[in-house]
């Protein structure tokens, strides 16, 4: 039962190591746990850690998979810190992963945020090296946000400057902006005129070519022996009348004109609305005054034109050559009355 | 007394007993023997190895070498289920009563029991048997005292009464009037006498105290350097001649 | 085998020591499995040391939870973290300063009463009547201290944590306003299993270790009166610098089972 001092002695030795060894045995296993392989480990590269330490925690989607290990200064500019990472979730993990240092809330210790990659199909292993992006830091961001404040500060002053005007009824905006189908329709009205001036202009100049070649020719009575030239003229008058007739369609479309012109006229006259403008502006009033003097000499010569013809017509019934012509005429027409 | 001496019936008997501490040998040859009935004190000067023989005798101390052997039985080669039956054979009156402080008188007594339900019967039906050994030891009312409201003397006795209760053929004391004053030593030693006579039990008794040596031994040893320097009666030790013995009755 | 160099002796004691203790601690694992098995006794011991020290574990659980918060509650505002008071409170005292202090409370409490008791005993040879009378002392007082030791130490710190804990509570009421449900839910969503278990565990551990080193140094006691004194101290300081070691031991294992 009792035991001798030396065997006491020899135990107590025993224990004493037992405890240390165990100790440091346990340390060291803690330490080294990886050793044991449930987990890998994988690097990463920086130029600046924002002060990570060993023993931070690696987060991928927001789950605590592993702890920083071990940050090296490889040179000047370039930092490598071993990550070790849960074998379980490497799989998870693409080679095209990033890794960038945040802080874990506002008293928070440092972590290393892994952003998950799309585009490649394979997982990182053992030793990989995943990229980085370095963190935007804080007052890099607020460098760049002042410089966007003063160029936002600018613009919204131009911009306070131009609404200004706008309210202010200036430039083409702020009218069309006042009063936008008014101008519309100011502009077709304008198109429409001048498309019908052209047109009765031309007209007018093939009028005064048939007329002129008509009074021209002394010799036309030889002319009008000929059958070929009767039927000509015959056919002449037909187009004239067919002309006449035009010309009375014609009339009628520049009477609603210049009905319409007039009513355009009274209401700038009268300044209405945004118009006051437009009536200010010699120019346009000076157009519009052009159109209209060209349009009077134009129902003037029309009126010329017609008096002309109506002549020209009497002047041949006159005319012996033709006078059995028009008899015919006069009969066929009494007939089919 | 004749009749006790020449009874061949040895209870206890010891042989050529060692035991040291370090270098130091307390004991180094020491020869006893102790015939049923009879009562042997041993004396001698303090730390002359009296207390480490008696703890050697009840196992309570290992010795170097020797035999030791009680009712015929050898102490060295028990294991530990004999040696408590043998305990409860033998008394053991310690130095300073070694009540136990945490119970009361009743739970005191009752402790040796506890081993021994077989024997007694439970443990609820130990009263009687506690009250006979208080009762013999002359204090049945401090039964549900605390042993810290006992006086020196008392405890004493309580202690003798505790060492009674399984009813031991051999009760050991060990130093029983050390700390006492003379009166007190007298009930005591009084005690041990009528104890003696009711329970016809054997004896050895420690202690430097000649005056209750002279009244309850049979026969005295005296333990000088470690062996049993001499033994005899009281009177035959007291008349000695040997210059050691004489000048242990000095004193 | 005699000390014979003033260096070498007390490194040889201390090993000697440590080998005793060894024994002891083999011995007790022998006889706790022997019958007969002490349940009388065991519940009486596991009722002295719970009851005898639960109000000083009790009160000194609550200063510390009151003394923690205080002290941590201005720095925590400093940084803007006050909602995190209850979650660090709760961790910091369950996960350690619940099971030490409690622990090194009961080595001075716990520890100091039973080497003095057994101190006494062993002196005033009660130990030795017992063994006379044919109990087995060993398994009476040694087995049956050490168990309710390493049962009891576990349940006054949960105690001394609860308390702790309430403690805490006050002291975010009173300069806060916290409800009593807020501060709770807070303190159990910032707990997990792995802060609870492995804390629990090793209150075992120092429970073991305090009823081992006080009944080893009281069982063994020498040099009379003095000596009760002595080793009543020596139990304190062992049983603490144990205490210590098994806490380190533990932090480290924790560390493998639940880090990363």
């Amino acid at each position: 039962m009792e035991k001798s001092l030396y065997q006491k002695l020899k135990l107590g030795i025993f224990v004493i190591t037992g405890t240390i060894f165990f100790i440091l045995g346990v340390y060291f296993i803690g330490d080294k746990q990886n050793m044991f392989g449930n987990s890998y480990h994988i690097y990463a590269t920086f130029n600046n850690t924002n002060g990570l330490k060993p023993g931070n925690n690696v987060r991928y989607s927001g789950i605590n998979v592993g702890t920083v290990k071990e940050i090296v200064m490889v040179s000047d500019t370039l930092i490598v810190v071993k990550i070790s990472i849960e074998k379980d979730i490497t799989k998870h993990i693409k080679t095209d992963a990033k890794c960038a240092i945040t802080s874990d809330g506002l008293v928070g210790s440092m972590i290393i945020n892994i952003l998950p990659g799309y585009q490649s199909q394979n997982s990182i292993t053992q030793g990989d090296t995943i990229r980085s992006s370095s963190r935007i830091r804080t007052d890099e961001m607020l460098q760049t946000l002042s410089v966007t404040n003063e160029n936002a500060a600018l613009l919204t002053g131009e911009l306070l400057a131009i609404t200004k005007e706008i309210s202010a009824g200036k430039g083409i905006i702020g009218n069309m902006l006042k009063d936008s189908t008014m101008s519309k329709d100011l502009k077709e009205i304008i198109t429409h005129l001048k498309n019908t001036s052209a047109a009765s202009t031309t007209t007018i100049i093939q009028l005064n070519k048939i007329l002129s070649s008509l009074d021209q020719k002394d010799n036309i009575v030889g002319i009008l022996r000929d059958t070929a030239t009767a039927s000509k003229v015959k056919n002449i008058i037909v187009n004239v009348e067919k002309s006449s007739r035009d010309l009375d369609v014609v009339i009628k479309h520049f009477d609603e004109t210049i009905l319409n012109a007039n009513q355009t006229i009274t209401n700038v006259k009268e300044g209405k609305g945004a118009l006051n403008y437009l009536s200010n502006d010699p120019r346009l009033v000076r157009k519009i005054d052009q159109t209209m003097s060209h349009l009077d000499s134009t129902v003037l010569h029309i009126d010329n034109a017609g008096i002309k013809l109506n002549e020209n017509l009497e002047a041949l019934k006159n005319t012996w050559l033709l006078r059995g012509y028009f008899k015919k005429l006069e009969k066929e027409k009494n007939e089919s009355e | 007394m004749n009749d006790i001496q020449n009874s061949t019936n040895k209870i206890v008997v010891i042989k050529d007993l060692v035991k040291s501490y370090g270098e130091h040998k307390v004991l180094n040859g020491f020869n006893m023997e102790l015939f049923e009935g009879e009562t042997v004190v041993i004396m001698g000067k303090s730390g002359s190895g009296k207390s480490v023989m008696i703890k050697c005798l009840i196992g309570l101390e290992s010795h170097d070498s020797g035999t030791i052997t009680i009712m015929n039985k050898n102490l060295d080669k028990m294991d530990a289920d004999t040696l408590n039956d043998i305990r409860t054979e033998v008394g053991f009156l310690f130095q300073g009563s070694a009540l136990y402080d945490s119970m009361s008188v009743r739970e005191n007594l009752e402790f040796p029991l506890r081993r021994h339900i077989g024997k007694f019967g439970k443990i609820g039906d130990a009263t009687p048997l506690v009250m006979e050994a208080l009762e013999s030891v002359g204090l049945p009312q401090t039964i549900d005292l605390m042993p810290e409201e006992l006086s020196g003397g008392m405890k004493r006795r309580i202690a003798l009464a505790r060492t009674l209760i399984l009813k031991p053929k051999i009760i050991l004391y060990d130093e029983p009037t050390t700390g006492l004053d003379p009166i007190t030593s007298k009930e005591i030693v009084l005690l041990m006498k009528s104890i003696q006579e009711k329970y016809k039990t054997s004896s050895i008794v420690i202690t430097h105290d000649v005056d209750c040596a002279r009244f309850i031994a049979d026969r005295m040893i005296l333990l000088i350097d470690g062996i049993n320097y001499i033994m005899g009666t009281y009177l035959e030790l007291s008349q000695s001649e040997d210059p050691k013995v004489k000048a242990f009755f000095k004193q | 085998m005699k000390p014979n160099n003033i260096l070498i002796a007390p490194i040889r004691s201390f090993f000697v020591e440590t080998g005793e203790l060894a024994y002891f601690a083999g011995r007790f694992f022998r006889e706790i499995f022997r019958r007969p098995f002490e349940f009388k006794e065991l519940l009486k011991q596991c009722y002295n040391m719970g009851n005898r020290s639960m109000l000083l574990v009790g009160v000194t659980g609550f200063i510390i939870g009151l003394v923690f918060t205080l002290q941590s509650r201005p720095k925590m505002i400093e940084l803007g973290a006050v909602a995190w008071l209850p979650s660090m409170v709760s961790i910091s005292i369950i996960r350690e300063i619940g099971p030490i202090i409690t622990a090194l409370i009961c080595a001075g409490r716990i520890g100091s009463g039973i080497g003095a008791e057994l101190g006494a005993m062993r002196v005033t040879e009660q130990i030795d009547a017992m063994e006379v009378s044919g109990t087995n002392p060993f398994k009476f007082l040694v087995v049956t201290r050490i168990l309710a030791t390493t049962l009891m130490i576990p349940l006054l710190v949960i105690m001394s944590d609860a308390v702790a804990l309430f403690g805490s509570f006050l002291i975010e009421n009173i300069k806060g306003d916290v409800s009593f449900t807020l501060y709770f839910d807070e303190v159990f969503r910032a707990l997990k299993y792995s802060d609870l278990v492995p804390s629990t565990i090793k209150t075992f551990f120092f429970g073991f270790a305090i009823g081992l080193v006080g009944c080893y140094k009281g069982y063994y006691c020498k040099h009379g009166t003095v000596g009760v004194g002595l080793t009543a101290n020596a139990a304190v300081v062992e049983a603490s610098m144990v205490v210590f070691i098994i806490d380190f031991a533990a932090v480290l294992i924790t560390d493998i089972f639940y880090s990363i």
